[in-house]
C-alpha cells in the first residue's frame, strides 16, 4: 500500500473534522427527508403514488448529496500539500525515494476515501427511497457513480489549487471559486447564450458551442445520469469525459507543480 | 562524494548562484560558510534535487542531481534549516512513515526504526506524540529520519538553528559520530566555532560565488597549519595598554585588533621568526611586557577577514 495513502487515512481520521463533518453530514441529510416528507404530506396532494414519492425524495436526496458534497470535497483536498508546505514537510517527502506521482496520489486518494466514507455512512438514511418505490439499483448505482467522478474531479482541481499556492486558505478560496464557477457560472453562461438561440426542436437541435458549459457542470452531469439507461449516450458520456479530462490535467499540472517542489516549497 | 561544478541559478532577476564550485571528498566533514543570502541554502536544496540548477552541475556519490534524481535520494540524507516534522503523528509512526517512504523492506522496517530510536535517545518517547517532544528531541528525530536509509552523504542546513547549548554539543558529537562511521558530511552553518570544531575543511562563499582568503584559498583548511595565513598573538601588559598598541602598531606587519588596559591583541604577517622580532620591538621600546601567547587563527577571525565585520 501507498504509504502516503495510510498517513493521510491515520492523520485525517484524528482530525476533529473526522467526526465532524460526517455527523454534520447525516444531520443534513435527515434534516431534508424529514422536509421533503413533511412538505408532501401536507401539501394536500393526497393523490400521489407511494412509487411517486420514493422519485420525489431520491431526487431531493441526489441533488442535495451533490450539493453537499460539493462543499466538504474542497475542504478534504484543498489544504492537503499546502499543509505539507504550511508544517515545512513537503522538502521530507519529496527528498525521499516517494515519487511526485505517489505523493498526488496519495493525497487523491485519501481525499476521495473521505467523500466515500461519506457516501457510504448516508446509505441507511438513502435506502428510506427503497421504502416507498420508484427507484431501482441502476438508478442509485449510476447516480453514485457519477458523483464520485464529479467529486474526484473536484479533488483534483483542489489538489492542483493546493500544489499552486503556499497557504491553505488561498488553495481553499480559489477551490470553491471554482465549484462555483463550474455549477453557477456555466449555468448563467448558458442561460445567456440560449437567449440568443431560437430552435423548438428539442436538446439536441442546441449548436454545441451553446451547450459546452454545461458539459462541465456538476448538476447537469448527474442530470443526464438520471434518464433511463439506454439514452446515457451521448450525453452522460460527453460530461463523464469532460470531467475526467479537467481531472487528468490538474493531475499534470499538480505533478509538474510537484517536481519542482523545492521552490514553491 | 560531492562535486559542483560551475552551477547557476537565478531567482527572478537575482543570482542566487553565479559559477559555484564545490568537491567534497569522500568520508570528509565539510563544511559551507558564508554571510545570508550568499547561496548556501540553494546550493543545498540543489543537491538534494529539491530544486533545479540553471546551468552547471552537480554530482553526488557520482549521479548527477538532475540526470538521476532517484538514484541520488537513495544514498542521500538531507535536513533543511527548519526540518518539519508531523506533530499529530507518534514518534514510532513517523520513522515508520519515512522507513516505508525509503523502500526498506517490511521485514528489516522494524529493526531500522528501533534502531533509529535506540541512537536519537528517543526510545523512551517512541508512543509520544511529536508535538509533545522539546524541539532538541525533535531535532533529533528528524536526523534520525534522516538516517534511516543509511545514506552515504549528509546534507545539513543550519542544524544547529535554535538549538540551546547542551543540545548543540550533542548534536556536533553525533555528527562526528555518524562522520566516523564513514558518512560524508557537507554542513552549512553561522555557528563558526561548530564548524571549526569538527570540520576538516570550509568553503567560502558569498553572492553565489566563491571568496577567497587573504592567502588565496576559497577553501580553508582548519586542521593544517598555513604558515601564508597571519597569526593571532594576545600581549599581556604591565601598564596602559594604549602606549603598548602605539609602538605594536609601528611594526610591519603588525595590525593592532584589540586594546585594553592590560592587553592588546595583535595579528601578525609573514614568518614565524617576525613574532620574535615583534616582541623585541616592543620591548625595546620600553613596553612591559608580562605574557605573549599565540592565539589558534579561528575561523571567525578568518571569517572577518574575508566578508568584513559589518552584518550583510
Amino acid at each position: 500500500m501507498n504509504p502516503m495513502i495510510r498517513k493521510e487515512l491515520r492523520q485525517r481520521m484524528r482530525e476533529r473534522r473526522g467526526w465532524i463533518l460526517p455527523s454534520l453530514y447525516l444531520l443534513a441529510l435527515c434534516a431534508i427527508i424529514s422536509f421533503v416528507y413533511y412538505e408532501s404530506s401536507t401539501d394536500g396532494r393526497g393523490t400521489q403514488q407511494g412509487w411517486q414519492f420514493g422519485v420525489e425524495l431520491f431526487l431531493t436526496l441526489a441533488y442535495a448529496q451533490l450539493a453537499l458534497l460539493l462543499l466538504m470535497a474542497p475542504i478534504f483536498s484543498a489544504g492537503a500539500l499546502t499543509i505539507e508546505k504550511e508544517q515545512r514537510t513537503l522538502p521530507g517527502l519529496l527528498t525521499s525515494l516517494l515519487g511526485p506521482l505517489q505523493i498526488w496520489w496519495g493525497k487523491f486518494v485519501a481525499s476521495l476515501m473521505f467523500i466515500l466514507l461519506l457516501l457510504v455512512i448516508g446509505i441507511p438514511v438513502l435506502s428510506v427511497v427503497f421504502a416507498f418505490g420508484g427507484v431501482g439499483p441502476w438508478e442509485v448505482a449510476i447516480v453514485a457513480f457519477t458523483t464520485v467522478v464529479i467529486l474526484g474531479t473536484i479533488s483534483a482541481i483542489s489538489l492542483y489549487w493546493s500544489s499552486a499556492f503556499r497557504r491553505s486558505v488561498h488553495a481553499t478560496a480559489v477551490s470553491y471559486v471554482t465549484v462555483v464557477l463550474m455549477t453557477v457560472v456555466t449555468l448563467i453562461i448558458f442561460g445567456i447564450a440560449m437567449s440568443s438561440v431560437r430552435t423548438q426542436d428539442g436538446w439536441h437541435s442546441i449548436p454545441l458551442e451553446v451547450r459546452a458549459p454545461l458539459y462541465l457542470n456538476p448538476l447537469f452531469f448527474l442530470t443526464t445520469a438520471l434518464v433511463p439507461k439506454n439514452q446515457l449516450y451521448p450525453e452522460w458520456f460527453t460530461c463523464l469525459g469532460a470531467f475526467v479530462a479537467v481531472a487528468a490535467l490538474c493531475a499534470l499540472l499538480t505533478l509538474r507543480n510537484l517536481r519542482r517542489g523545492g521552490d514553491i516549497a | 562524494m560531492i562535486e559542483v561544478s560551475h552551477i547557476q541559478k537565478r531567482y527572478g532577476g537575482s543570482r542566487a548562484l553565479d559559477g559555484f564550485n564545490l568537491r567534497v571528498e569522500k568520508g570528509e566533514l565539510f563544511g559551507l560558510v558564508g554571510p545570508n543570502g550568499a547561496g548556501k541554502t540553494t546550493l543545498i536544496k540543489i543537491l538534494s534535487t529539491l530544486i533545479r540548477a540553471d546551468s552547471g552541475s552537480a554530482k553526488i556519490a557520482g549521479f548527477d542531481v538532475a540526470v538521476d534524481p532517484l538514484a541520488v535520494k537513495s544514498v542521500l540524507g538531507y535536513m533543511p534549516d527548519q526540518p518539519g516534522l508531523y506533530q499529530d503523528m507518534r514518534v514510532r509512526e513517523f520513522l515508520e512513515f519515512f522507513a516505508d517512504a525509503f523502500h526498506i523492506p517490511s521485514q528489516r522496517r522494524r529493526a531500522v526504526v528501533e534502531q533509529g530510536l535506540a541512537e536519537s535517545g528517543l526510545a523512551a518517547r517512541a508512543e509520544s506524540f511529536v508535538e509533545e517532544l522539546s524541539f532538541g528531541m525533535k531535532q533529533r528525530l528528524f536526523l534520525a529520519k534522516t538516517l534511516l536509509h543509511s545514506p552515504q552523504v549528509l546534507l545539513l542546513d543550519e542544524p544547529a538553528t535554535g538549538l540551546d547549548p547542551l543540545a548543540r554539543v550533542d548534536l556536533r558529537d553525533q555528527l562526528k559520530r555518524l562522520n566516523q562511521q564513514g558518512i560524508t558530511i557537507l554542513l552549512s552553518s553561522h555557528i563558526l566555532a561548530d564548524l571549526q570544531e569538527i570540520c576538516s575543511r570550509v568553503a567560502l562563499i558569498a553572492g553565489g560565488k566563491n571568496q577567497q582568503d587573504g592567502a588565496g584559498n576559497s577553501v580553508i583548511e582548519l586542521r593544517k597549519e598555513d604558515s601564508s595565513l597571519p597569526r593571532l598573538y594576545e600581549v599581556g601588559v604591565l601598564q596602559d595598554g594604549e602606549h603598548a598598541a602605539q609602538f605594536a602598531g609601528t611594526f610591519g606587519g603588525a595590525k593592532v585588533l584589540d586594546v585594553e588596559r592590560l592587553r592588546i591583541l595583535v595579528e601578525i604577517s609573514g614568518a614565524t621568526a617576525q613574532a620574535s622580532e615583534f616582541l623585541r620591538h616592543l620591548v625595546m621600546n620600553g613596553v612591559q611586557v608580562v605574557r605573549f601567547d599565540r592565539l589558534p587563527a579561528t575561523l571567525e577571525h578568518r571569517y572577518r577577514e574575508v566578508f568584513g565585520d559589518k552584518p550583510r
